[in-house]
């Protein structure tokens, strides 16, 4: 699993832009797929497979939250895994945010104003690079759907940077 | 081709997805119409800049510790507490810690300030660290004329019915700010008879200002067995 760990990282962190989120969801994976190692060696595309499962832990979560404003902690106050000396809230504070600069900060906080689905598609397919056919695997969606949240998704984006188009220098080329 | 036309197969034209007789006809279209050529460019380059953004690698040490700590639960042998920090799909976060229960001291509190940023979303995270157990209790917010809690539109008054666990339990409040006034965001919290209000004063700066003050943890005590404490 070590060598995927990276890649479950990048995806987790992609759909929820929170370092914190990330390793929880990485975390809960690894929690689930290690008893299973060994099937892992036998499946031919592992890291659309992995995505999927990620992306499922990634929708309990966000369903989770919709229950309730009040999220889980560890009760242990006094142990090494207090969450109040773990939260990356103080790493994720001013100097990440001096670190995202131009373009590449405006985007980041245009994803974290899309809801969970656009977030997701949007990031795997115009991000990652998947195809929407692919997509309809990782993500258990119909195909129109997909398309129809991607337009959405791809909408709200430029509705959101349109306050400050594009400039010729900011442009990435790819 | 009209404009009316072009639009709905803007992303099947980003995507590729399109034959060379419709590619043929947008690309005529995009010839002689400079509104949708400009949407085009505009879809084009944010299509390139996303297809380019960075992600972070994990934190050093990150993929030891999970690893280990799956193994270590496979074996039974490690408890395997969550981060807990849900930052949901936001770009910074404040920390904030209020205590519920039955603490009778209290630590120093530090100003309980947050800093947003003019339509910049940010978490603002309270943890409520209870000393025991607390079934159904029932937090309601007062938010800011200026600030929107995101997902909510314009409501300011929230309510929830939840439980807290003994321990930790964190509340994360995706705000945007929509004004520069100063104000108050107010979080009540009630539990058989007796409530508790915390106030948090909010600033807001303009996006070309420092960026958010580092804000620390504050702890507030609260007995919650008698009559309204706020």
């Amino acid at each position: 699993m070590r060598p995927q760990v990276e890649y479950l990282y990048r995806l987790a962190w992609r759909f929820t832009g929170s370092v914190a989120d990330a390793e929880d969801l990485v975390q809960d994976v690894l929690l689930k797929l290690y008893p299973r190692t060994r099937q892992l060696v036998d499946i031919e595309q592992l890291r659309p497979w992995l995505a999927r499962v990620l992306y499922r832990e990634y929708v309990d979560l966000v369903r989770q939250r919709a229950r309730s404003p009040i999220a889980d902690l560890a009760a242990d106050a006094e142990g090494e895994d207090n969450p109040l000396d773990t939260l990356p809230a103080i790493k994720d504070g001013p100097e990440e945010h001096a670190e995202r600069s131009g373009l590449r900060e405006r985007i980041l906080c245009a994803l974290d104003r899309l809801n969970p689905e656009q977030r997701a598609v949007v990031t795997m397919h115009d991000v990652e690079g998947y195809s929407l056919e692919e997509l309809e695997t990782i993500l258990e969606t119909p195909l129109g759907t997909l398309k129809s949240r991607l337009h959405r998704a791809r909408r709200r984006l430029r509705a959101l940077l349109s306050v400050e188009p594009f400039s010729a220098g900011e442009r990435v080329n790819g | 081709m009209e404009c009316r036309d072009f639009t709905p197969q803007l992303d099947d034209c980003l995507d590729g997805r399109l034959d060379a007789a419709a590619r043929r006809s947008i690309q005529e279209h995009l010839e002689r119409c400079p509104d949708c050529r400009r949407l085009h460019q505009h879809a084009v380059a944010l299509r390139a800049a996303l297809r380019t953004l960075p992600a972070p690698t994990p934190r050093q040490g990150f993929v030891d510790q999970a690893l280990s700590r799956a193994t270590g639960a496979a074996a039974g042998a490690v408890r395997t507490p969550r981060r807990g920090a849900l930052g949901m799909a936001l770009a910074a976060s404040l920390v904030l810690g209020v205590a519920v229960g039955v603490f009778l001291v209290t630590r120093a509190a530090p100003v309980q300030t947050v800093a947003l940023t003019l339509e910049r979303p940010e978490t603002v995270r309270l943890m409520f660290n209870s000393a025991k157990p607390l079934q159904a209790a029932t937090l309601s917010l007062a938010l800011p004329g200026n600030v929107e809690l995101v997902g909510y539109g314009d409501r300011r008054e929230l309510s929830w019915q939840t439980d807290l666990r003994e321990g930790g339990n964190l509340l994360q409040l995706p705000l945007v700010a929509h004004g520069t006034a100063k104000d108050e965001l107010v979080a009540r919290l009630s539990h058989g008879g007796s409530s508790k209000t915390f106030r948090l004063k909010i600033e807001i700066k303009n996006a070309g200002g420092m960026g958010m003050s580092p804000v620390g943890i504050a702890e507030l005590a609260v007995q919650p067995q008698s009559g309204d404490m706020s």
